[in-house]
C-alpha cells in the first residue's frame, strides 16, 4: 500500500507555507538581533509563496467548479492569501519594512491554521445549509473586511508602541514608522474595512432572514459580530465628529479587532 | 611600494600645535613641490583640517618627511616629536581608511572629513603629486568610506540638539513637508533647530518674542511671520512643532493652555521642544494625549544614546576597514612586479630541479660519462624550455606594471602559477 498524497491544493498551500516561513524567520531574527535581517529574501519568498497560494485557491475552485469558501480550511486560506496581498500592497505604497515584522508571523500563522484545519474526510461535501448563493456574497465580503481590519490593527499596534516610546522618552533605535503614518494607515484601512464588514453583516442578515426567518437574531456569533461592528461604528463616528485620533483611536482599533478574532473563532449552532 | 603617513591629530596634539602645523590650502601646492623634492617621495598628499595635519607619501624616508614638517613650519623637532605619529604600509593604509571613514574623527561618523580628504586629493592632483600609487589608494579610501556609511549606522542618528529635534519630529510626523513650526523666544539654539526643521521640509515658521523687533529679525531669516508676544496664544494652534526658549522664570505653556491647544487642533499631534532653562513647558503637558514634550535634558539623553549607538556601529565599521586594508595591501604587493617575477622564476626553477631529480634514475643504466652528458643535455633543454615559456609572461608583466589594470593582471599571473604572497 502506498501513502496517499494530499490533494493538489493542499500540497500547493504547503509550499506557500514553507515560503512564508522565511518571513517568520525574518521577524524572529529581526526581533532577536534588533536589526533588520533577511528582509529582502523574506519579501521575495512571500511573493513566490503568494503565487503558490493563489494557485492552491484556483485549483480548489476548479475542482469544486465553484469558489471555495465553505470549509473553515478554505476560508482561512483565503483570509491568509488576502492578508499577504494586502501586506504587499501596503509595503509597496508605504515602504515600511517594520510592518513586515508583524505581518509575516500573522501570515504564517493564518496559513498554518488553514493547513491544520484541513481534514481529508469532510473536504468534499458542502454542508447543506451553506448551499446557497448567499455564501458567495457573504463570505468574501466578510473575509475582505477582516483583512482590512487586520491591517488597521497592525498599524494601531505599531502606533501604540511608537507612542509609548516617545512619551516615555526611552531612547530608542527602532525603525518604526512615524505616528502620522500609522494613524493614517489605520484610518484608511478602517475606511475600507468598515463598509465591507457592514455589507458582509447585512448580506448575512438577509441570508439568515431568508433561511430561518427571525430566529437568527439570538445567535451568539451573530450577536458578537454585531457588537464588533458597533465598536467600529463608534470609532469612525468619534473620529469624524470629535476628531478622535492617536492613542484612544488606536486602542479602539485593537479592541475592535479582538472582537473580530473572537467572532471569527466562535462556533455557533447555525453559523460555521 | 613603500607608503608612509605622518601627522598629528586632535588625539595626539593640542590645538596650539595643530594650528602651527597647519597648511593653508593656497600654500599646499607649493608645499607639495618642496616636499617631493626634499624627501625623494614619488607622490604625496597633504591633509590639513582643524583637527588634523597629515602627510601621506609614497616612497619617502619617514625621517625626511618629519624634517620637512619642522623646517617648513620652523619648529624645533623635539617640540613636536611626542605629538607626531608615523605609520608605514599596511598601517598607513589603515589609518587613511579610518580617517576617511570618520572613525578617527572627534565626532564619530561626522560627514565632513570625507569632503576634506577629497579636497586634499584634488589639491595634490593639481600639484602633480599624485600617481599610480596614491591614486588607487585614495579611490579605495573613498569607496571604503562610502561602504562604512551605508553598511553601518555610524552616521545615522542625530548627535546634536537641533538634529535630535528633527529626528524626533520625524518620528511623530513622518514627512515634515507642509508642517508649521513656532519659535517662542529668541535663542541661537532655537534658531538652529528651526533652520534644520525648515531644511527638512517645514513650510512655515512663526516667531514670537518679548522684544518684537527681534522676532521680526528672526522671522526674516526664515521668511516667516513675526507675532507680538501678547498674541502668540492666538496662533499657537497652527503650529505642529513649538520650540520654546524664553528667559521666563515660570511656565509659558501650562497644562491648561496645552489642553486648549489640542482641543482646537482636533487632536492633531503637537510637539513641544523646550530648550529653555528654567523650563517653559510644564512637564505635565507630556501626559496629554497627542502632545509630546521634550526638554533639554531629554534631548541630551537622546544624543547620548545615539552616541553610544554610533560607538557600537564603529566596531562594525572597524571590521570593514580591516578587511579592506588586507585586500588593498595584498593587491598593492601584487602590483609590485619585480618580486613577482623573481618568485615566478624561482617557483618554476624549483619544479624543473625536482623533476630532473625525480627522473634521474632513468639514466642509471648508462655508463657514468654518458650519464653526465645526458644530464647536461637534459639540464640545457629544460632550462631553455623554461625560459621560452616564461619569456612572454614576464615581458608582459613588465609592460603592464605601469598600467592601471596592471595589478589585476599580475594577480592573475600569480594565481595561474600559484605564487603565494611572501
Amino acid at each position: 500500500m502506498h501513502a496517499i498524497l494530499p490533494p493538489m491544493h493542499v500540497q500547493l498551500l504547503g509550499l506557500a507555507l514553507g515560503l512564508y516561513s522565511v518571513g517568520l524567520l525574518h521577524s524572529v531574527l529581526t526581533v532577536l538581533r534588533k536589526k533588520q535581517t533577511l528582509f529582502k529574501p523574506a519579501v521575495i519568498a512571500t511573493i513566490i509563496g503568494f503565487g503558490f497560494h493563489a494557485a492552491s485557491i484556483t485549483v480548489r475552485a476548479y475542482e469544486l467548479r465553484t469558489f471555495a469558501v465553505t470549509q473553515p480550511h478554505e476560508s482561512f486560506s483565503l483570509f491568509a492569501a488576502l492578508a499577504v496581498l494586502a501586506f504587499l500592497l501596503v509595503y509597496w505604497k508605504y515602504k515600511i519594512p517594520t510592518i513586515g515584522s508583524f505581518a509575516f508571523p500573522a501570515i504564517f500563522v493564518m496559513t498554518f491554521v488553514a493547513m491544520l484545519t484541513y481534514n481529508s474526510q469532510d473536504s468534499v461535501p458542502i454542508p447543506e445549509m451553506l448551499r446557497s448563493r448567499w455564501v458567495y456574497i457573504h463570505a468574501p465580503l466578510v473575509i475582505l473586511g477582516y483583512v482590512a481590519l487586520f491591517i488597521a490593527f497592525s498599524a494601531a499596534v505599531l502606533y501604540l508602541i511608537q507612542e509609548r516610546e516617545l512619551k516615555a522618552k526611552r531612547v530608542f533605535h527602532n525603525r518604526l514608522p512615524s505616528l502620522e503614518i500609522c494613524d493614517d494607515l489605520a484610518y484608511r484601512s478602517l475606511a475600507i474595512g468598515f463598509p465591507l464588514m457592514t455589507l458582509g453583516i447585512l448580506s448575512g442578515a438577509l441570508w439568515a432572514q431568508q433561511q430561518w426567518g427571525a430566529g437568527w437574531i439570538g445567535d451568539s456569533k451573530i450577536l458578537l459580530a454585531f457588537l464588533t461592528w458597533l465598536i467600529y461604528l463608534l470609532l469612525i463616528n468619534y473620529r469624524l465628529i470629535a476628531g478622535w485620533r492617536g492613542k484612544k483611536a488606536a486602542y479602539m482599533v485593537v479592541a475592535g479587532f479582538v472582537g473580530v478574532l473572537v467572532t471569527f473563532s466562535f462556533q455557533s449552532t447555525i453559523h460555521p | 611600494m613603500e607608503l608612509a603617513l605622518i601627522g598629528v591629530s586632535h588625539k595626539t596634539a593640542p590645538v596650539e600645535i595643530r594650528e602651527r602645523l597647519a597648511f593653508p590650502s593656497d600654500k599646499i601646492c607649493a608645499a607639495l613641490a618642496s616636499l617631493l623634492e626634499k624627501t625623494h617621495a614619488a607622490e604625496a598628499m597633504i591633509l590639513s583640517t582643524c583637527n588634523r595635519v597629515e602627510i601621506v607619501a609614497r616612497g619617502p624616508d619617514a625621517d625626511l618627511v618629519r624634517d620637512f614638517i619642522c623646517e617648513y613650519h620652523q619648529i624645533p623637532a623635539d617640540a613636536i616629536a611626542k605629538h607626531l605619529y608615523s605609520y608605514q604600509n599596511a598601517e598607513a593604509i589603515r589609518h587613511l581608511f579610518r580617517v576617511t571613514s570618520s572613525l578617527d574623527s572627534m565626532m564619530l561618523g561626522e560627514p565632513q572629513i570625507l569632503g576634506q580628504v577629497k579636497e586634499a586629493y584634488r589639491l595634490a592632483a593639481e600639484a602633480g603629486a599624485i600617481g599610480s600609487g596614491l591614486s588607487p589608494l585614495l579611490d579605495r579610501a573613498f569607496a571604503v568610506a562610502k561602504r562604512v556609511r551605508s553598511e553601518t549606522g555610524i552616521s545615522q542618528s542625530a548627535v546634536s540638539i537641533s538634529f535630535a529635534a528633527v529626528e524626533l519630529a520625524r518620528k511623530i510626523f513622518g514627512d515634515l513637508t507642509g508642517k508649521t513650526v513656532m519659535i517662542i523666544g529668541a535663542s541661537k539654539m532655537g534658531e538652529l533647530a528651526a533652520k534644520h526643521l525648515k531644511r527638512n521640509g517645514v513650510a512655515s515658521v512663526l516667531v514670537t518674542n518679548r522684544t518684537f523687533e527681534r522676532a521680526v529679525e528672526i522671522a526674516k531669516i526664515f521668511e516667516g511671520a513675526a507675532i507680538p508676544f501678547e498674541h502668540f496664544m492666538d496662533h499657537i494652534d497652527h503650529a505642529d512643532i513649538v520650540i520654546s526658549s524664553t528667559g521666563a522664570p515660570h511656565f509659558i505653556i501650562t497644562k491648561q493652555l496645552a489642553e486648549q491647544v489640542i482641543r482646537n487642533r482636533k487632536n492633531k499631534p503637537v510637539f513641544f521642544i523646550d530648550i529653555a532653562v528654567p523650563r517653559d513647558v510644564d512637564p505635565a503637558v507630556n501626559d496629554l494625549d497627542n502632545v509630546f514634550v521634550y526638554d533639554i535634558d531629554d534631548l541630551q539623553q537622546v544624543i547620548e544614546s545615539n552616541l553610544k549607538e554610533r560607538m557600537k556601529e564603529a566596531g562594525r565599521a572597524e571590521e570593514i576597514v580591516d578587511r579592506e586594508v588586507r585586500a588593498f595591501y595584498t593587491r598593492m604587493q601584487a602590483r609590485d612586479v619585480a618580486p613577482t617575477i623573481v618568485q615566478l622564476r624561482d617557483s618554476v626553477e624549483k619544479v624543473r630541479r625536482e623533476e630532473i631529480e625525480r627522473h634521474r634514475r632513468l639514466l642509471r643504466d648508462l655508463p657514468p660519462e654518458q650519464q653526465q652528458a645526458a644530464l647536461a643535455a637534459v639540464d640545457q633543454v629544460t632550462q631553455s624550455l623554461m625560459n621560452k615559456i616564461l619569456h612572454h609572461p614576464i615581458s608582459q608583466m613588465k609592460e603592464m606594471s605601469g598600467d592601471p589594470q596592471g595589478a589585476e593582471f599580475i594577480e592573475t599571473v600569480r594565481k595561474i602559477f600559484n605564487i603565494k604572497p611572501q
